[in-house]
């Protein structure tokens, strides 16, 4: 894991651990070297995906010529060091340490959820702590219930890995400790948000202190089968393990050493498509349908290898698929390549990490996608980075990490991207095409159309001066953008010439697997098609279409993720019913199963000819991932062509924002139990009075064709003429709501009774 | 010594002795008079003076010998391992199990099935709880495993049941509240049974 390693400066060293003689680089600890070489060194407190906490001193080793014990876990490794990790006098130190862990510690492990993948029983059984030897007076420490997560300070050993991740992962900073000899406590001083975030404090815990609400007393450890997966709620993939008895999944759980979970990936997991059976009528009629369907219109919230199906499909009938927000994204990313030369984005999740100052453009990234955040989160926490927010909404979740706010009125990205990279390429040589559209760029007028001052922009370059490794996280603003290609192109140039870490968080689910191969089409015609979006004939997964379809966490696949990578889904629950290949199948293709289209998918867009089975699922032991694979780099032809920055025509007066809440990305999170919440247009007090509203007040609109019934809520912590419009409660509409994200719209006020 | 003669198994080449089992009788009238001979024998009147003399006192002097089953039925050992019990806790008669789930992990006939669940006292609950008898084999492993001496092999051994699975649920297995006074504590493996002291025999000395 690269996080300690920032001061990597490549120097090859080699010591001597145990006897073996381990080869390594500068700048890693005594631990990680020990971890990559296989010797085993006890910790309680270090979790590799944060900075050493070192409360724990099990990790103590001795050095040769060094006086006393040392701590492996933030000791760096030096050349011709010669360490012994165990010997009789650290094994009774270490004794010692799990004697005093086990002080009054209760010896409720016959109800406890964290039976049988406890840390403190593990190392109490290994350093044979048979009994307490001390005990000391109990103060009252009742059980508090956090929302989705419980905390028991009885039970608490006070390590600090639950407060570290949520400081230096998800950022939240929800909980403190609470210092205070033996009565310390872990302090939620959050409790009136209830963060599903901290379902990875969580999932960190050693000890049984902090649980699931929802899972607390419902299973034992060793009763669940963990079946490894990948999250498909949007675009990040991230890795998680279904964690699955008599048919049912009780939890959620990851490899929470190496990666983390946001609250919808953790808690959202129960959307399968229950009790279908093989229903032949339904079935013909939808093949017929897709037969002789002019358009099929799909969402992204689908695998690889459908999406190919669906491509096949096409190919067979001439249908013409429909995506929205992956068309957008397709779109967006050909321009893109078309100055890059390359057909993907260059970023990755671990550079922005890694970034000394961060640019979010066009995108609220703590709800679009909460572990793109975690990752800034991380870069300001380790590295101290600059964040620039450039939106035209301010987010309140944001403010503890972002240091500077650039609002910009809506639909004025393109100049803003202009402003942006003039700013950014001011003193870089650029070629003669790109000189000239940044000559020719009226700045006054961009600035004062788009509202970003110039005077912001310059206080944006001083604050990154002297410092390099730079990250631009792209967003769904942009890709809906009627001028999504032009505002491609420009951004573009910050990768190719400013040699940022660009990465363009793709809309939703796997829509960067849908873009690369899937031939999308613009509109639909004729007699429709839906897969999980309403048309004439639909195939839903949610439950309610004309054919019954299978969940992501029902069939197997692979999604594409925003980190490039090409990583497997596999089966959670039960399935009963006809899938989308049996379709294929029917209009003459032929495959027995879904997964054998993964060794088929498209090598000329980077994927590679890998069997499902063959595909990799781990983390080794110092937390490299081995998920599926990475696409390759696919090059394309480089045309530098820009046309003129077009006549901004911002949006004044009220305008709503179609945005999901940070644990909500789709029709699917809305079906699980504990991430329930109801949907509000959520606007400021300031868009009240521009709109006559009133908290409570019902509201109708209509976007794309979608009316919305929305009750209006003033929230306080927003400011500004823009609300917030959610559409994970739209079910099979949803995905029809995919232009331009900001929108002005006709709001019609319902009648109130008796006035 | 040498192991030839074990490895000799040529039994044909043996010597062997002959016993003297006395004659059969021969011709028919000898084997008559052998019949009439031992069927008018004046033990056969002392046999049946026995059984008149155990019947009149089973009759009028109950004075019986055999357990009327399924009228009576004997005291059984501790240790036998019959169809299981929950027990409660003496004191406030809450059932004792804590739902660890050990029974169920430690079944080696998989035949536990159960569920719990987190209720309103902040106690682990059990919400579920079955063995299937048809796959039981009552080996004890679940008593042995409990740490709170919850389920415990009970003293009810007839399963006869006009099905071949047959399921016991929590409730039935729990000891009735009204009957909580009455519960058997376990006494442990190696427990003598109820009536060890009654079956205890002098040792016979001489032959």
């Amino acid at each position: 894991m690269g996080v300690h390693n920032s001061i990597n400066r490549g120097k090859e060293i080699t010591l001597t651990i145990d006897g073996k003689k381990c080869k390594s680089t500068f700048g890693k600890t005594i631990l990680e070297v020990a971890r990559e070489n296989d010797i085993y060194i006890p910790t309680m407190c270090y979790l590799s995906k944060v900075k050493p906490i070192a409360s724990c001193r099990m990790c103590v080793v001795n050095v040769e010529g060094v006086e006393g014990t040392i701590l492996s876990c933030q000791e760096k490794a030096t050349d011709g060091a010669v360490i012994t990790t165990n010997n009789s006098e650290l094994y009774t130190e270490r004794q010692n340490i799990m004697k005093l862990y086990n002080v009054n510690h209760p010896l409720e492990c016959g109800v406890c959820d964290q039976s049988g993948e406890c840390d403190l029983q593990n190392k109490t059984m290994e350093f044979d702590v048979a009994e307490q030897p001390f005990t000391t007076k109990e103060p009252h420490r009742p059980i508090q219930n956090w929302g989705h997560v419980s905390y028991d300070a009885g039970l608490c050993i006070m390590c600090e890995k639950c407060v570290r991740v949520s400081t230096e992962i998800t950022g939240d900073e929800a909980l403190q400790l609470h210092f205070g000899g033996y009565s310390s406590t872990i302090l939620n001083v959050k409790q009136e948000k209830n963060y599903a975030s901290l379902g990875e404090a969580a999932a960190v815990c050693p000890v049984g202190a902090l649980v699931d609400t929802h899972f607390k007393y419902r299973a034992n450890a060793w009763e669940l089968e963990k079946i490894p997966s990948s999250c498909p709620h949007c675009s990040v993939g991230c890795q998680m393990n279904y964690e699955v008895r008599h048919d049912k999944i009780y939890r959620m759980s990851n490899e929470a050493e190496f990666t983390s979970l946001c609250g919808a990936g953790r808690y959202g997991y129960d959307y399968a498509n229950h009790n279908v059976s093989k229903d032949t009528k339904a079935f013909e009629d939808a093949v017929d349908a897709v037969k002789n369907a002019q358009s099929i219109l799909f969402a992204p919230h689908i695998s690889n290898e459908e999406a190919l199906i669906l491509q096949k499909i096409k190919e067979q009938t001439g249908a013409k698929l429909i995506c929205g927000e992956a068309r957008g994204y397709q779109k967006f990313m050909q321009a893109y390549a078309s100055v890059t030369g390359k057909k993907l984005f260059g970023g990755t999740l671990k550079g922005i990490s890694e970034s000394k100052a961060v640019i979010v453009f066009g995108t609220r990234i703590n709800d679009d996608a909460p572990v793109v955040k975690y990752h800034i989160n991380m870069a300001s926490k380790w590295h101290r980075a600059r964040v620039a927010y450039m939106h035209p909404l301010e987010d309140a979740e944001m403010k503890n990490i972002v240091t500077q706010f650039i609002k910009y009125e809506p639909q004025s990205e393109e100049g803003v991207a202009a402003l942006l990279v003039e700013m950014l390429l001011r003193n870089v040589d650029v070629s003669q095409n790109v000189k000239a559209f940044l000559d020719d760029l009226d700045i006054g007028n961009l600035s004062a159309e788009s509202n970003v001052g110039e005077e912001e922009l310059e206080a944006l370059r001083k604050s990154m001066l002297k410092k390099e490794d730079f990250s631009l996280v792209i967003g769904a603003d942009l890709y809906a953008h009627p001028r999504a290609e032009q505002i491609a192109k420009i951004l573009a140039l910050v990768e190719k010439y400013a040699g940022f870490n660009v990465v363009c968080v793709p809309p939703a689910g796997n829509a960067m697997g849908v873009s690369l191969i899937c031939e999308l089409d613009d509109k639909a015609t004729g007699k429709t098609v839906g897969y999980n979006v309403e048309a004439d004939v639909v195939l839903s997964a949610l439950g309610n279409g004309d054919l019954d379809m299978p969940a992501l966490n029902q069939q197997e696949g692979t999604i594409t993720t925003v980190d490039k990578r090409v990583v497997p889904m596999h089966v959670a629950q039960p399935y009963g019913g006809y899938v989308l290949n049996d379709i294929a199948n029917a209009l003459g293709l032929y495959a027995e199963y879904t997964i054998d289209y993964t060794k088929t998918l498209p090598v000329e867009k980077g994927f590679k000819a890998v069997e499902f089975d063959a595909l990799p699922d781990y983390f080794d032991s110092v937390g490299n991932e081995h998920r599926g694979y990475l696409l390759d780099v696919c090059h394309t032809e480089v045309e530098e062509m820009f046309e003129e920055v077009d006549e901004i025509d911002a949006f004044d007066g009220a305008v709503v924002y179609i945005c999901n809440p940070k644990d909500q990305f789709s029709a699917f999170t809305n079906l699980c139990e504990p991430l329930k919440e109801e949907p509000f247009l959520l606007g400021s007090s300031q868009f009240a009075t521009a709109t006559k509203l009133s908290d409570a007040d019902k509201v109708t609109f209509e976007i794309d064709g979608v009316t919305f019934k929305r009750v209006f809520k003033i929230d306080t912590s927003m400011k500004g003429t823009i609300a917030l419009n959610p559409t994970y409660d739209m079910g099979l509409s949803a995905p029809l709501v995919s232009s331009y994200r900001f929108s002005k719209v006709k709001m019609m006020q319902d009648k109130k009774r008796g006035s | 010594m040498g192991l030839e003669q074990f490895k000799n198994r040529n039994v044909g080449t043996q010597n062997y002795t002959m016993v003297d089992a006395g004659h059969s009788p021969q011709g028919a009238m000898c084997q008559f008079k052998q019949v009439v001979k031992r069927t008018f024998k004046g033990e056969l009147f002392v046999g049946l003076w026995v059984t008149m003399r155990s019947m009149i006192k089973a009759l009028f002097a109950n004075d019986m010998h055999t357990v009327k089953y399924p009228l009576e039925k004997l005291p059984i050992s501790p240790r036998y391992r019959a169809i299981h019990d929950m027990l409660r806790l003496l004191e406030s008669g809450h059932y004792r199990c804590i739902g660890c789930g050990l029974c169920e992990k430690i079944c080696i006939s998989n035949c536990i099935a159960m569920d719990t669940r987190y209720d309103e006292n902040q106690r682990k609950e059990v919400s579920e709880y079955t063995i299937n008898f048809g796959r039981c084999i009552f080996c004890g492993y679940c008593a042995e495993v409990c740490p709170e001496l919850a389920i415990v092999h009970g003293p009810r051994y007839e399963n006869a049941s006009q099905q071949r699975a047959g399921f016991s649920l929590f409730e039935d297995m729990l000891t009735p509240i009204d009957k909580l006074n009455l519960q058997q504590e376990y006494d442990g493996f190696g427990a003598v049974s109820p009536n060890a002291d009654e079956n205890i025999k002098q040792t016979p000395l001489a032959y």
